[in-house]
């Protein structure tokens, strides 16, 4: 891992999301990107200060969707400091990939035509509707911005988008189809129609997201997206690339039981593929970034599995759920939260979860409640797992040489 | 019972697995063998039935959804509050 970038509500750049972490800092607010009149869930965790034609260089992005500009935010930061020469060019162009998902894709660009068609009565759709919906236009705006003509498309599996690309291309590289790759997710469907839907499902929270408190009462849905270089050992130092971290194990399973509740065993299972995968020991894990939603189930569901997983080791993992300041970033989720936990190696601390005064008794691990906490981190955990019971878990570990 | 009654009785029997003939309003919700996303479809249904919204959230333990009758109660109080803020 030599390069990553992140779009959130509490940052649109590494530095300025860190900080925000580390200093315990909420991006939930109330909705301000449509009217929210007719409904009452009226907070969001929304991206501030991002103007796409000033972040992003290539024209080609803007007039793109907005959760293609995440991505080539979060890319563009993530190439800029693995000091990768791109474009790439020659043969090289053929060993990169670009896989970058989304949960849904240009959702606010289909809910604005069809509300253009079916309630204004516009005879036409904007001639980019189609090009700025699709769920792999990200990747191929990203594929075209750097010269990768490997593979190239979005990985979709909701919540767990963005670990499942990451660990996608890491196999990827390991089994020698590519040298090097961008890999991650964003999501941008922010809407009063995506909204009115969530609502229907009642497992959002009208106040806040609190992961693991005993008042916890559902997520809070947010925006963004999180991109990583990744490159084959070799390719990276034979450049003299600066190695930020080392993939070291990726676990992907399927509850294959229920759309909503998870399951014990397949986040179990996942969490240990993982760690098999790195051929590591539960007590060699020392912070854990939880998939922590706040939802009653999920929070409970993820708590007895990492007992169930790392066993007496549980007791002494600084674990958090950074959703408690950026909120519940969907398919771009993974990215950011796989950024947090390379971050938390780098700095050697573990960012809270905030909101979290009245733990709940049946959520009993070290959840750094409030303030975060330093400590050696040498190898991190980070869990995403979505709707239909999709987990994919990885773990980081410190540049091998 | 009531056409409320009534209409909320068919509701839950078109949502359920299997539907039993003998729910009353004494019958706990809980009894009824509903599952999380087929109690999210249920009030849907009751909303859209009645032109109403019900602020329910599936993380809490309501009082409300206890019994059937405390969901008639609540979906008559409801239409109550509407039709006299719309009047």
């Amino acid at each position: 891992m030599t390069g990553h970038g992140v779009v959130t509500p509490v940052g649109a750049n590494v530095p300025s999301f860190w900080e925000s972490l580390k200093s315990g800092t909420c991006g939930i607010g109330e909705i301000k990107s449509f009217p929210t009149d007719e409904l009452y869930i009226t907070i969001a965790g929304e991206v501030k200060d991002f103007e796409p034609r000033e972040v992003l260089k290539s024209r080609q992005f803007h007039h793109a969707d907005r959760y293609s500009q995440f991505a080539g935010a979060a890319a563009q930061e993530a190439v800029e400091q693995s000091g990768m020469a791109m474009p790439l060019a020659g043969d090289e162009s053929y060993r990169a990939a670009s896989i970058i998902g989304s949960g849904i894709g240009g959702l606010t660009t289909l809910e604005s035509s069809y509300k253009a068609l079916y309630k204004d009565n516009k005879r036409a759709t904007h001639p980019l509707t189609l090009l700025k919906s699709i769920g792999s236009s990200a990747a191929a705006h990203v594929s075209i911005e750097y010269g990768i003509k490997g593979p190239c498309f979005g990985v979709v599996s909701a919540c767990s988008t963005a670990t499942h690309s990451i660990g996608l291309v890491y196999r990827m590289i390991r089994e020698n189809l590519i040298d090097l790759g961008l890999a991650g997710a964003s999501e941008a469907s922010l809407a009063f129609g995506s909204t009115r839907a969530w609502q229907a499902m009642r497992v959002l929270s009208p106040d806040g997201i609190f992961p693991f408190s005993k008042d916890r009462n559902g997520t809070v849905l947010a925006e963004g997206g999180g991109v990583m270089m990744l490159e084959e050992y070799e390719h990276a130092k034979e450049r003299g690339a600066n190695i930020l971290a080392e993939i070291v194990g990726y676990g992907t399973t399927s509850d294959a039981a229920d759309m909503v509740n998870p399951s014990i065993e397949g986040a179990t299972m996942a969490m240990q593929m993982a760690l098999d995968d790195a051929k590591l020991s539960p007590s060699d894990v020392s912070y854990l970034n939880a998939h922590g939603t706040a939802t009653a189930v999920n929070d409970i569901n993820e708590t007895r599995s990492i007992k169930r997983v790392f066993g007496d080791a549980a007791e002494d993992i600084s674990i958090s759920s950074t959703k408690s300041m950026h909120g519940h970033c969907l398919g771009g989720g993974g990215g950011i939260e796989a950024s947090a936990t390379i971050m938390a190696m780098q700095d050697n601390f573990a960012p809270p979860t905030i909101g979290l005064d009245t733990p709940d008794p049946e959520c009993d691990l070290d959840y750094t409640p409030n303030k975060g906490r330093a400590r050696e981190i040498t190898y991190a955990m980070s869990n995403s797992f979505a709707f239909g019971g999709l987990n994919a878990v990885l773990i980081f570990g410190p540049d091998p040489s | 019972m009531d056409d409320t009654a009534t209409k909320i009785i068919e509701i839950l029997k078109k949502n359920m697995k299997e539907p039993s003939d003998d729910i009353g309003l004494e019958t706990p919700l809980a009894d009824l063998d509903i599952e999380s996303l087929d109690l999210a479809v249920i009030v849907f249904d009751i909303e859209d039935t009645f032109g109403i919204e019900i602020p329910y959230n599936a993380n809490e333990e309501v009082e409300d959804f206890a019994t059937v009758g405390s969901v008639v109660d609540k979906v008559k109080s409801i239409i109550a509050d509407t039709s006299s803020a719309t009047a």
